[in-house]
């Protein structure tokens, strides 16, 4: 198990969200969940934790995680990750995924 | 998430799904963070809901409480946390006299932690029974071939009703372990169609143990939780009884019976190949009619 | 060789020691234990398992039987679920039979006994392990255990079999985790056993006391939270109960 922690600047969320807080995947063999929560500090950065099953990739998370700060406004973000071993693809797709439930709701 | 297989969504997906668009308030949701201590200790990956979302909402407009068990987070096993948020559901459920639906998907107790997860089952068959006294309906759903096995499998046959599809299985012991116990003759747990006979919601619907069998989409199942959540299955002297002499028959007629295809033809089942593509309620009429 | 003497004592001699000269009206059939005694002079009706035996659809039936036998002519009569099995034998044909139906309709007798005003007690006297403790034992209103009695989900060595954690990491966290320790004492502290009994306590004169004292309320969380094995639940079920509530 391996956990880390750093925020990533970041373009501000937009000032009204759907919802206050989003969830996408499971944790489970080669998957995760990712929750984005509104009230992450500060708010010109994207704030994120993260738990990983597998121990030392720690910088392809943290490339993974500057770049979406970069391309998504989602400074103010709380960004928390539970992974149990996923693919990369996957953690970009789940960051997304929970960024699009977030900002436009489940539909 | 109209026309989605219904086994193939997760928990969360189910759930919406089901419940009238936008009427579900999940309890205890992902921000609270409330993890598993245990897992945390082994090592092992925790999840914000420990496997179980739960919360209220409304089927057609009427308000029920719901749960839905995340099979493939560590089994959908029941821990400390996964067996108390489960426990509190139905006792809300007959506090505020509304039916509680569980979907399930759980393999029984997490071993990782202990009997704490065996106890968090007991207390819930009692919250079960508390609302069955107080005609509150309890509904399972077993729709996924991580199915109901263990002590869920055991706690499912304490609700009021039962809907399965022919993807759910319903039993204590999984083919693995049976497997490892009488040996690979006796029991092939790879031969999916002998140990879909075995537990799987067709056969478990022939012998009266499921009460519906339904398909596998998420509309087929809310009309199904629709159907029951006015009813209520009551415990009285008659209903023990008559149970009693069900299952004495049972284990009478089919209790040296190796063959699940003699258990289906001796329900009425005459086209054993016709009824094993048939689904849903296409099977349930096909055994009907004995065709 | 002189063959190892069982330190283990037999079904009848524990049955003695609960009932006395009354457990004579109690039958043993292929360990599954049926009948009446008596209990601080007043009339018990007595099912359970002995011998460690498994538990299948047959004894299941059996034990249903004698409770709703019970309930129809012995009204209020409290009922003593003695619990020694070592569980469900992993078997085909008792699994396409429904055994988890077979359980649950065992259950559902004792819960219409429970509220017809019969007393539910149950003495844990040997192994009381997974699903043979929670088709019946567990669902008494209080539980009470042998000190002797092996009690709990599974020893760490089965625990550690499964999960694929090694067995010493899990002896290690059960110092602080008692929910992962096998056996009486610790699952008393999670709340799951109101009381052991050690081999030199009076059970006739015990059973006579939990029968008296006995309430239908489940208080196994509360237990657990007030005797540190348990921490979490009550609170959680509080929770569950006050966010609905708003």
């Amino acid at each position: 198990m391996e956990k880390f922690t750093k925020a990533f600047p970041s373009k501000p969320l937009p000032s009204k969200t759907a919802k206050p807080w989003a969830l996408a995947g499971v944790v489970g063999s080669g998957n995760l969940e990712v929750m984005l929560e509104r009230g992450g500090k500060p708010s010109d950065a994207m704030e994120c934790h993260v738990e990983t099953s597998i121990p030392g990739y720690k910088a392809s998370w943290l490339a993974a995680l500057a770049d979406f700060a970069h391309h998504y406004p989602a400074g103010g973000a709380k960004v928390t990750i539970h992974d149990q071993g996923a693919p990369p693809v996957l953690v970009n797709l789940r960051l997304r995924q929970a960024y699009d439930h977030l900002t436009k709701g489940d539909k | 998430m109209s026309g989605a297989l219904f086994h193939e969504q997760t928990a969360r997906q189910r759930i919406a799904a089901l419940a009238d668009a936008g009427s579900f308030v999940e309890l205890l949701p992902p921000p609270e963070r409330i993890t598993s201590p245990y897992l945390a200790q082994l090592g092992i990956p925790v999840s914000f809901d420990d496997g179980l979302v739960i919360g209220h909402a409304k089927i057609g407009g009427k308000k029920i409480y719901l749960a839905a068990q995340v099979g493939q987070f560590v089994g959908g096993a029941v821990g400390e946390i996964h067996g108390a948020k489960l426990t509190g559901l139905f006792k809300a459920a007959a506090r505020d006299k509304l039916p509680c639906v569980l979907i399930i998907e759980s393999g029984g107790v997490r071993l990782h932690e202990g009997s704490a997860g065996e106890i968090a089952i007991a207390e819930t068959m009692r919250a079960i029974f508390e609302c069955r006294a107080l005609k509150v309906p309890t509904i399972a759903v077993i729709a996924t071939d991580i199915g109901a096995y263990g002590g869920i499998g055991i706690l499912s046959t304490c609700c009021d009703f039962r809907i399965m599809t022919e993807h759910g299985r319903l039993g204590i012991s999984g083919p693995i372990v049976i497997e490892k116990w009488m040996g690979k003759k006796a029991y092939d747990s790879a031969n999916r169609a002998l140990v879909w006979k075995t537990s799987g919601g067709k056969t478990k619907y022939l012998l009266g143990d499921a009460d519906a069998l339904v398909h596998d989409t998420s509309e087929a199942v809310r009309d199904g939780i629709a159907k029951l959540l006015a009813k209520s299955s009551a415990v009285s002297l008659a209903s023990v009884k008559a149970r009693q002499k069900d299952l004495e028959k049972r284990l009478k007629r089919f209790g040296a019976t190796e063959d699940p295809d003699a258990v289906w033809k001796s329900m009425g089942v005459r086209n054993i190949e016709a009824a094993s593509l048939a689904s849903g309620p296409e099977f349930a009429a096909l055994a009907k009619r004995g065709k | 060789m002189k063959k190892p003497t069982s330190k283990k004592p037999s079904a009848r001699a524990v049955l003695a020691r609960l009932f006395g000269p009354s457990a004579k009206g109690i039958a043993i059939e292929k360990s599954v234990v049926t009948g009446y005694a008596t209990v601080g002079g007043a009339k018990v009706c007595v099912i359970g398992t002995c011998d460690g035996t498994y538990i299948d659809n047959e004894a299941a039936l059996r034990l249903a039987a004698h409770v709703i036998q019970c309930i129809d002519r012995q009204p209020k009569t409290p009922i003593v679920m003695l619990v020694d099995s070592a569980g469900q034998e992993p078997n085909r044909v008792a699994e396409m039979l429904g055994l988890a139906s077979y359980f649950g309709h065992l259950l559902s007798c004792l819960e219409l006994a429970r509220r017809k005003g019969h007393t539910l007690i149950t003495v844990a006297t040997g192994q009381a392990v997974g699903g043979a403790f929670l088709c019946y034992g567990m669902f008494a209103d209080r539980i009470y255990a042998l000190a002797s009695a092996s009690v709990g989900l599974m020893p760490i060595s089965a625990m550690s079999a499964v999960t694929k954690i090694p067995a010493s990491v899990l002896q290690k966290l059960s110092k602080t985790m008692p929910s992962l320790e096998f056996g009486a004492e610790p699952f008393a502290l999670l709340g799951g056993v109101e009381e052991v009994w050690s081999a030199t306590d009076d059970v006739q004169a015990k059973l006579a006391q939990a029968i008296a004292t006995s309430t239908p309320e489940d208080n196994r969380a509360e237990l657990g939270k007030k005797r540190g094995g348990r921490k979490l639940a009550l609170d959680i079920r509080k929770k569950v109960l006050a966010e609905s509530a708003r």
